[in-house]
């Protein structure tokens, strides 16, 4: 018999699938161990060249076994065959192949390896544009390794914060009694293991002195966290680490909804116990499958009872490779050669025969079956029949995470690996990690071309030797000229290999030609458990109004702002937005309206210096208010321009209340706290945020002031003025103020209490004959009276000056922003100022440019367009190059993209009662 | 993500706070033209330590000045400002 | 200790925020005559059944329950505001409490970290929350009210994780 097996002992209990095929796997076995449990060596093919690969190795290291595992949704594309544990009814697939892994016609490919050697990407960006275009088409197709789902995920992922006094990082022997010891000392303990199992190096060469499920049982005995199937996954600031846990295998279920979490772990100290991966051997078609890692035979003939190969040939630099040959025997296979690159090394297992000095130089094999092994011994060509070979060019110590950490590294000669040295965090490595075992430098044989270094990007040898050649020397450029050590396993079996060829080439030591850096994640990490949460929700909780469950009654049309979501429309009977926003506008104008206004930004400043407060926050004067007297403002930035605008009340002495737009809320909530406590920490003030506490209700229209008034049972305050009162039983706040440019009122009252405030504000407006208006609505009656909105007009670009607010400001200065408006800029005539324009066409488009004739650069563009409400006609407020002197001017607004054009006429923006005979008293 | 030592917190993750500037940014609004210019649009920029205001936003509230090695990420002090407060 | 973690909105009620600007010292025995004690230190809780401060932050406290008691005691040193409307308390019950707390979090919420009767501020999943560590079995959560509902729902999904 040829080829990876393992005798049935009846507990092959759990089936599964591969390509369409029902297989049955033990308890604990990895997919990989599975496959080759069935006698299955062929896997996978490569990513360039399409060449057949098997299973090279039993780890998170493996190169070749990439295999998609899962369905629908859950698929997780590119897992390594040796990083999942079989469960019932996985489906697993190979990749990279059509039709079928064993006759993948893109294994053409392999012929035309002279023309795609390395670099020929970089080299099809030379020449017509056009060439590369038609390339790219085809090494899309060509190239990736599995398929990303196109269905979204089912499950959840979790994020969590996790605190230790210790982080040990790997559970085999050292950190097993490192993580025990701290424990044991009274420290907050957590031990991370990405196997499903603990022990580490254990699971293949035991000691009986240590027992890893006791030793686990004691930790979490005395309060110590334990994770397995968790990969420390990088190693940020101050010690701050993420794991990340796999809760369910990829493509399983989650009884509890998440698939997988994240850690956000702060440890005291770090213990990195990670151990190290065994170094591969190039020679001509060692990629081939039945090629396998020392280590990793020995994994799967000790651990799960597999044997990758009958007839054995083991290559090596080292003595670790004499205890797999060892293991071998034992389990009844014959190790035919035992391949020491090494002038002499220690005695030879029984039943084995060693060759010293000598190093393999190809292998071949029929129907993708390892068959013959040709070695050069002592100086001339030996062959020997064999299905598997079990290679080992040395070890390299797993320092990724120490070099996230900043950490430096040390050459170890003997062992021809970096060992990590010293670290500007508090973490430490131990245990093999720091003691890899010496195995020399040995020059490869066979053919450079097919000699493989980067098994994933398909890197031969002779693709190093070439971008050396074309001149790409430094390791900097060797990776991306090559793409070596850049796939899914990031070098973690060749960047050694590759570092020990340039540095040959470059004709220096391998610690003097460098190494790239180390970035996590340390093995790759599916998207949704970045986003955690939301992967739902795009990130950010949508922020209900307190009165949304009123509206939603209405059925009203919604409008995102921001993270809020406010009723845009209220249509009746089919009406479509515009005709809704038209009607309910209309009502406004004629008898009433109530709308929600609550998102605004609202603050409760008090004290004795709360004025003072106000007048550096905001640009106009507030000193001056009397109490129960209001007035708008605006602030500006440091630079002069304005940021955002708003009232403000004198509600008490020494208590105002400062409104101010709701998407510039939070911006204007730090600000505030800057100044107050960065600025000027000693003003005698306290500034609250309430904006949430208050809801808030606009009335507006001709009848307002009449329905307020019998609902208070009282004097509607007068415009600008401010009246505590009670509606509906309930204490409110009633400010004067209109944006409509209708009379109106907007009532603030605590949220809880704002159902019974609206419900009677509705059914006095309804009786008169008025109904609920929207933001659409809102929208209309502004632009008509030529009130400025932050986000548009405001749009961060636009002075007091330019907004027609200059006279507004405060003349004794001292506001922030007051400084940067004396620069001589922010006074040129010539800046785009606020107009309004009236159709002399059809609607003007918003966002449209102006122009004077056709072909011209812009000098404005329309910031707000709509129509005259009771009138008709379309008009629209615009920023225009000196607009403030253009008046009655004619031009056109444009809009290419929209093929959208109207004249038009420069006016005042104010169309609608400028005078504000509607509301002053 | 930065471990910060909140005066009056103790030690949090970055996520709770805000940077905002560098101390040497500062703009006094009733201060000269030119200096308050000079402040917003230059600053030291050190490859070393500099004096830094952040806020512990979502934590105390409270605003505080980082000395920060801009390099090594290390914070070398914290000092509280503000309104005088009870201990 | 109740047997399953739960989560349970509280009624609207009462909340003011105290701040203090001036003479902390002056204003603090004040008010410790008018309540019988001390305004708690930063980041812990004290109250008398009628009336609870919780501490967030240097110069606030959190005051819930009836503040008329306080009024008289400001002077020109303090100033109480409302501030109810925007918060919707959440109890945090049972023995998971402490684990729930973690999930979408980045503070330490096990017993050493927030003994009984501590008082934090951090930020959950994006939203910044006041928690008081009421007792060992349970945790009062401040949450904005526009984010409460979202929340709420964050911490459903997430009960089935917990260990306990």
């Amino acid at each position: 018999m040829s080829g990876p097996s393992r005798s049935a002992t009846g507990e092959e209990t759990i089936p599964f699938t591969f390509d369409g095929t029902t297989y049955h796997a033990r308890p604990g076995d990895t997919l990989a161990a599975a496959l080759l449990a069935n006698g299955i060596g062929l896997v996978g093919r490569s990513f360039k060249y399409h060449r057949p690969r098997g299973i090279m190795t039993a780890g998170i290291e493996e190169p070749n076994a990439l295999v998609t595992v899962g369905t629908g949704g859950r698929a997780e594309p590119n897992t390594r065959a040796t990083d999942v544990f079989v469960y019932p009814g996985m489906v697993a697939k190979s990749q990279n192949r059509w039709p079928s892994l064993s006759f993948d016609v893109a294994s053409i490919f392999g012929l035309a390896a002279p023309a795609l050697g390395a670099g020929f990407y970089y080299k099809t960006f030379f020449g017509p544009a056009k060439h590369w275009m038609r390339y790219e088409g085809f090494i899309r197709r060509a190239a990736g390794l599995g398929n990303a789902p196109t269905e979204p995920d089912p499950d959840n992922f979790s994020q969590r914060a996790g605190f230790c006094d210790v982080l040990v990082v790997g559970s085999g022997p050292a950190g097993l009694k490192a993580a025990l010891e701290a424990a044991e000392a009274g420290s907050r303990v957590m031990l991370v293991e990405q196997d499903a199992e603990p022990g580490g190096s254990l699971l293949r060469d035991p000691d009986s002195a240590i027992d890893p499920a006791a030793i686990i049982a004691r930790i979490k005995a005395l309060g110590g966290e334990v994770l397995l199937r968790t990969t420390a996954s990088g190693y940020w600031d101050h010690n701050f680490l993420t794991l990340t846990q796999r809760l369910v295998e990829p493509g399983a279920v989650p009884p509890h909804g998440f698939a997988q979490r994240l850690w956000h772990v702060r440890a005291g100290r770090v213990v990195l116990a990670t151990g190290l991966i065994e170094r591969p051997v190039p020679f001509a078609n060692n990629d081939h499958p039945g090629v396998m890692l020392s280590q990793a035979v020995r994994s799967y003939v000790r651990r799960w009872g597999v044997l990758p190969g009958n007839r054995v040939v083991i290559a090596t630099n080292n003595d670790d490779a004499y205890v797999t040959a060892q293991a071998l025997v034992e389990a009844g296979a014959e190790v035919v050669a035992l391949l020491d690159a090494r002038a002499s090394g220690p005695a030879a297992p029984s039943g084995v025969t060693v060759y010293h000095d000598a190093r393999p130089a190809s292998v071949t094999g029929r129907k993708h079956a390892l068959r013959k092994v040709t070695a050069v011994v002592g100086g001339s060509e030996q062959s020997f029949h064999a299905d598997l070979m079990a290679v080992s060019g040395g070890f390299v110590p797993v320092a990724h995470l120490h070099m996230q950490a900043g950490g430096k590294l040390t050459w170890n000669e003997e062992a021809q690996a970096f060992i990590p040295g010293e670290t500007p965090q508090a973490c430490e490595t131990i245990g093999a990690g720091l003691a890899p075992p010496p195995a020399p430098a040995v020059p490869p044989a066979g053919k450079a071309k097919k000699s493989f270094v980067d098994f994933q990007n398909d890197v031969s040898l002779a693709d190093i030797d070439l971008a050396w050649q074309e001149g790409y020397r430094s390791v900097e450029h060797l990776k991306r000229y090559t793409t070596l050590g850049m796939a899914t396993d990031q070098g973690k079996t060749s960047n050694m290999v590759a570092l020990s060829r340039l540095a040959e080439k470059q004709g220096v030591t391998v610690p003097e030609a460098g190494l790239t850096t180390f970035r996590p994640p340390f093995t790759p990490v599916t998207m949704g458990l970045l986003a955690g949460a939301g992967a739902r929700n795009a990130g950010a909780h949508v922020r209900r109004i307190p009165l949304h469950a009123l509206h939603e009654a209405h059925e009203p049309i919604w409008q995102p702002l921001g993270y809020w979501f406010r009723p845009r429309a209220y249509p009746l009977g089919g009406e479509s937005l515009q005709q809704a926003a038209l009607r309910e506008a209309r009502t406004v104008r004629t008898i009433a309206g109530l709308s929600d206004v609550s998102t605004l930004g609202k603050f409760e400043v008090s004290g004795p210096d709360a004025a003072r407060l106000l007048e550096i926050v905001c640009a106009t004067t507030v000193g001056k208010l009397a109490i129960g007297r209001g007035r708008y403002t605006f602030m500006c930035r440091e630079d002069g321009f304005v940021n955002d605008d708003g009232t403000v009340w004198r509600l008490a002495e020494n208590r105002y209340l400062l409104t101010s737009s709701t998407g510039g809320a939070d911006r204007m909530a730090h600000l505030i706290s800057y100044v107050r406590n960065s600025l000027w920490p000693d003003l005698k003030c306290s500034v609250v945020n309430v904006q949430e506490h208050y809801a808030g209700i606009a009335l507006a229209g001709p009848r307002a002031r009449s329905i307020l008034a019998a609902l208070i049972g009282a004097e509607s305050p007068r415009h600008m003025g401010y009246a505590p009162g009670t509606l509906a039983g309930v204490p409110v706040h009633v400010l004067a103020a209109s944006y409509s440019g209708e009379r109106a009122f907007e009532i603030h009252v605590e949220a809880s209490h704002a159902a019974e405030v609206w419900r009677a504000i509705e059914v006095s407006t309804r009786a008169e004959g008025g109904a609920p208006y929207g933001l659409e609505a809102m929208e209309l009656l502004r632009i008509e009276k030529g009130h400025v909105v932050v986000g548009g007009e405001v749009d961060g670009r636009s002075t007091p000056h330019d907004l027609g607010l200059g006279g507004m400001l405060n003349k004794a200065g001292g506001f922030i922003g007051a400084a940067g408006l004396t620069r001589p800029a922010l006074s040129d005539p010539n800046r785009n100022n606020l107009v309004g324009l009236v159709s002399l066409d059809g609607p003007i488009p918003e966002g449209g440019m102006l122009i004077q004739r056709a072909g011209q650069s812009p000098q404005g563009h329309v910031t707000a367009a709509a129509r005259r409400i009771l009138d008709g006609g379309a008009i629209a407020l615009a920023l225009v190059q000196g607009g403030h002197k253009r008046h009655g001017e004619e031009l056109i607004v444009t809009s290419p993209t929209r093929g959208e054009k109207a004249r038009v006429r420069v006016t005042s923006p104010h169309f609608y009662d400028p005078a504000g005979e509607r509301y002053r008293d | 993500m930065y471990q910060i030592t909140c005066p009056h917190c103790g030690p949090r993750a970055q996520t709770e706070f805000t940077y905002e500037r560098t101390t040497d940014s500062v703009v006094d609004p009733a201060g000269d033209a030119s200096t308050a210019m000079q402040a917003l649009y230059t600053r030291a920029n050190p490859m070393g330590l500099d004096d830094e205001i952040w806020r512990h936003t979502y934590g105390c509230r409270a605003w505080m000045v980082l000395t920060r090695h801009r390099v090594t990420h290390e914070i070398h002090a914290v000092k509280a400002i503000g309104p005088e407060a009870l201990p | 200790m109740t047997d399953a973690t739960s989560i349970i909105a509280l009624p609207a009620a009462p909340l003011h925020a105290l701040e203090i600007w001036s003479n902390p010292m002056a204003l603090a025995t004040r008010v410790q005559k008018a309540l019988g004690f001390a305004l708690p230190a930063m980041n812990r809780s004290a109250g008398n059944g009628s009336i609870t401060l919780l501490r967030f932050e240097p110069t606030v406290w959190l005051a819930e329950g009836a503040v008329s008691v306080l009024v008289d005691t400001l002077g020109d040193d303090g100033a109480l505001t409302a501030i109810g409307g925007g918060i919707v308390r959440f109890r945090i019950a049972g023995p998971g409490w402490r684990e729930l707390l973690m999930e979408g979090g980045v503070f330490d919420t096990s017993a050493a970290a927030f003994p009984v009767g501590a008082t934090a501020a951090t930020v959950i999943d994006h939203v910044g929350v006041r928690l008081h560590a009421e007792s060992d079995d349970a945790c009062i959560a401040y949450v904005p009210s526009s984010y409460a509902q979202s929340l709420h729902h964050f911490w459903d999904e997430a009960l089935p994780l917990l260990a306990s």
